[in-house]
């Protein structure tokens, strides 16, 4: 038997469009409560400032803060492009925290940032908790000259426990290999934090635009001996979301639990679209959809 | 759970929905489907799902005869590729690699995958084993036989910071070209037209390059997504020399369809940039393999 001839594309997609309208209507035939209002979405990665390199599209805060409500985002845990270079980061906190009150509209939430390489850098936590009511703080390893075998991280970790404090650690902001010349960044091993985390079990520290070394043992070590959680922002791929968070063939265990992976968008500088199109790319069911748009990240991180 | 159907509507977060996508008529023009070592065909049937989710109307593999590793080289699962593309015909396109250091070659490539094959055009992939660009000379033959079978031509450019001191490009394989060898080439053929891919990689700077030479298209796949990078090269180039590509699987259609969707570009431009401006560059090829498409 000669088999049925290709479909036409269009028609093909149209034909697939139908029958997830088909299904739709079949839904919508049986007696169902009334639906609910779309979730909204926790994003906890965008930055605000000037992005050092070059004006970001949405680097204004009340352009950024509107592009996020356009696509329901209901709040947002926000960095500071300035902790990236500057050396006088209560400066840069205060900035932050004032540009959130003015401009946040109620959807941002400040988390600023210490670098270990400065001296007196408690100082910073210190104020980011008790002056501006920072829920935690945002590192940014490379830029500021460290990285995760610096002496003091462990520290930084008890004390930010102890506090109730969120740590934010920035794997990487922007591809190397465009780069300023000037530029010349160490690839930041996540590696030392393992041990670290595995002292402090009660620290809460999430991975910003982390995808782990080519091998994924960083990343199954940080899944199997901590309690860190995640962003995907830097998960790249056709379905790579899903296919990091739902069991595989057989059932087997997911690379990474769902429930401590967040949504991020790493904007201004990603397009919001991106991480967006995350969640409607990967075939994940309206369950899976609520915990990384906000359910876990209101785990993380209380209302 | 239907494999095609979003559990929320898309619309309610600021996306197009599926129907929307598809309206789009999306052509990628960069995909990667058979790029596996171990498995290419089971890659290409795997990345199947997305494809259809996101509603890429026409895919067009860069690895059609050979591999982009070894371009010349004949791959275990070239018939298998020759019948898939003439049986997918309605959906699925290829473009074969070349090697510019070996122009002999490459034509007698074109020749069986193109003239006498079901392919559309030819890509320069990043790299070859002697270290030639795509602006040498010895190019010629192969850039004069692409214009006369009307098979597009792709070219994979970055310019990778590195080297001592460090700059754009110093950080390039041996033989990776650039946007500059793009336009290089450009120059001594007026009348063809080129894709300069990646949009250089930096594309704030790839976009400089190829900006005064009107026979180069720009595309821009397979690197970060940046805001306002394509409201950049849309406002220099215009949206006219604008091509679309997925790059999947190994980038996320998520990533790549973002890039067009937070533009400013008005809906009839993306149209352009998603599949009018390539259908628009193939269609002499296009018709000649007897592909049906429409403009």
């Amino acid at each position: 038997m000669n088999p049925a001839p290709p479909l036409p594309r269009r028609r093909f997609l149209r034909q697939g469009a139908a029958a997830g309208a088909a299904a739709m209507l079949a839904r919508a035939a049986s007696p169902a409560p009334a639906p609910a209002a779309p979730p909204g979405i926790i994003d906890t990665h965008v930055t605000l400032f000037r992005w050092p390199f070059r004006r970001l599209k949405y680097d204004a805060t009340p352009a950024l803060v509107a592009k996020l409500r356009r696509h329901r985002i209901t709040e947002a845990w926000a960095g500071s492009h300035e902790a990236l270079l500057h050396k006088d980061l209560a400066g840069v906190n205060a900035r932050l925290a004032a540009e959130c009150r003015a401009h946040g509209d109620g959807l941002l939430r400040p988390f600023g940032s210490v670098n270990l390489a400065w001296p007196d850098w408690e100082e910073d936590l210190r104020r980011c908790q008790e002056e501006h009511r920072m829920p935690g703080v945002r590192l940014f390893p490379g830029y500021q000259t460290f990285d995760l075998t610096h002496p003091d991280l462990g520290r930084l970790i008890q004390l930010t426990a102890e506090r109730g404090l969120i740590v934010q650690i920035v794997f990487q902001l922007e591809d190397p290999r465009v780069h300023h010349p000037l530029l010349s960044l160490p690839v930041i091993d996540a590696r030392p934090l393992v041990p670290l985390l595995e002292r402090t079990p009660a620290a809460r520290v999430q991975l910003l635009h982390f995808a782990g070394n080519v091998a994924g043992t960083d990343l199954r070590a940080l899944v199997d001996r901590t309690n860190a959680w995640f962003e995907f922002s830097r998960w790249e791929g056709n379905g790579r979301l899903g296919q990091l968070i739902q069991p595989g063939p057989g059932g087997a265990r997911p690379p990474v639990p769902a429930a401590r992976v967040l949504f991020g968008s790493h904007a201004p500088y990603f397009p919001v679209e991106t991480g967006l199109l995350r969640l409607f790319e990967s075939p994940l069911d309206a369950e899976t959809l609520h915990a990384l748009m906000h359910r876990n990240a209101r785990r993380l991180l209380p209302a | 759970m239907d494999p095609l159907a979003f559990a929320l509507n898309p619309a309610d977060y600021g996306l197009p929905t599926r129907d929307e996508l598809v309206a789009y008529r999306i052509w990628d023009t960069h995909f990667h489907g058979f790029n596996a070592t171990t498995d290419p065909l089971g890659q290409f049937h795997a990345n199947n799902l997305y494809v259809r989710r996101m509603g890429i109307e026409r895919s067009i593999t860069l690895e059609a005869g050979g591999t982009l590793r070894a371009p010349l080289e004949p791959a275990p699962h070239d018939a298998e590729m020759r019948a898939l593309l003439v049986r997918e015909r309605s959906w699925l396109s290829g473009i074969t690699p070349i090697d510019p250091g070996f122009p002999d070659e490459s034509c007698a490539k074109m020749e069986a995958w193109i003239r006498h094959g079901p392919c559309i055009g030819i890509k320069y992939v990043g790299g070859n084993r002697r270290g030639i660009p795509c602006s040498h000379p010895n190019n010629d033959p192969i850039i004069r036989l692409a214009a006369e079978l009307g098979a597009t031509i792709y070219i994979h450019t970055w310019l990778k910071v590195g080297g001592t001191p460090r700059a754009p490009g110093r950080g390039n394989l041996p033989g990776e070209s650039t946007p500059q060898d793009v336009v290089a080439l450009a120059r001594r053929f007026p009348d063809v037209r080129f894709i300069c891919g990646h949009s250089g990689g930096d594309w704030e700077l790839g976009v400089r390059s190829v900006r005064a030479q009107p026979n180069v298209l720009l595309e821009f796949a397979g690197s970060d997504p940046h805001s306002g990078a394509v409201d950049f090269a849309a406002r220099e180039l215009g949206a006219d020399r604008l091509v679309w590509g997925g790059h999947g699987p190994s980038r996320s259609y998520a990533t790549e369809l973002a890039k067009v969707l937070e533009s400013d570009l008005s809906p009839a431009d993306r149209r352009k940039v998603f599949g009018g401006n390539f259908r628009r560059l193939a269609a002499p090829i296009l018709r000649r393999q007897g592909i049906p498409f429409e403009p």
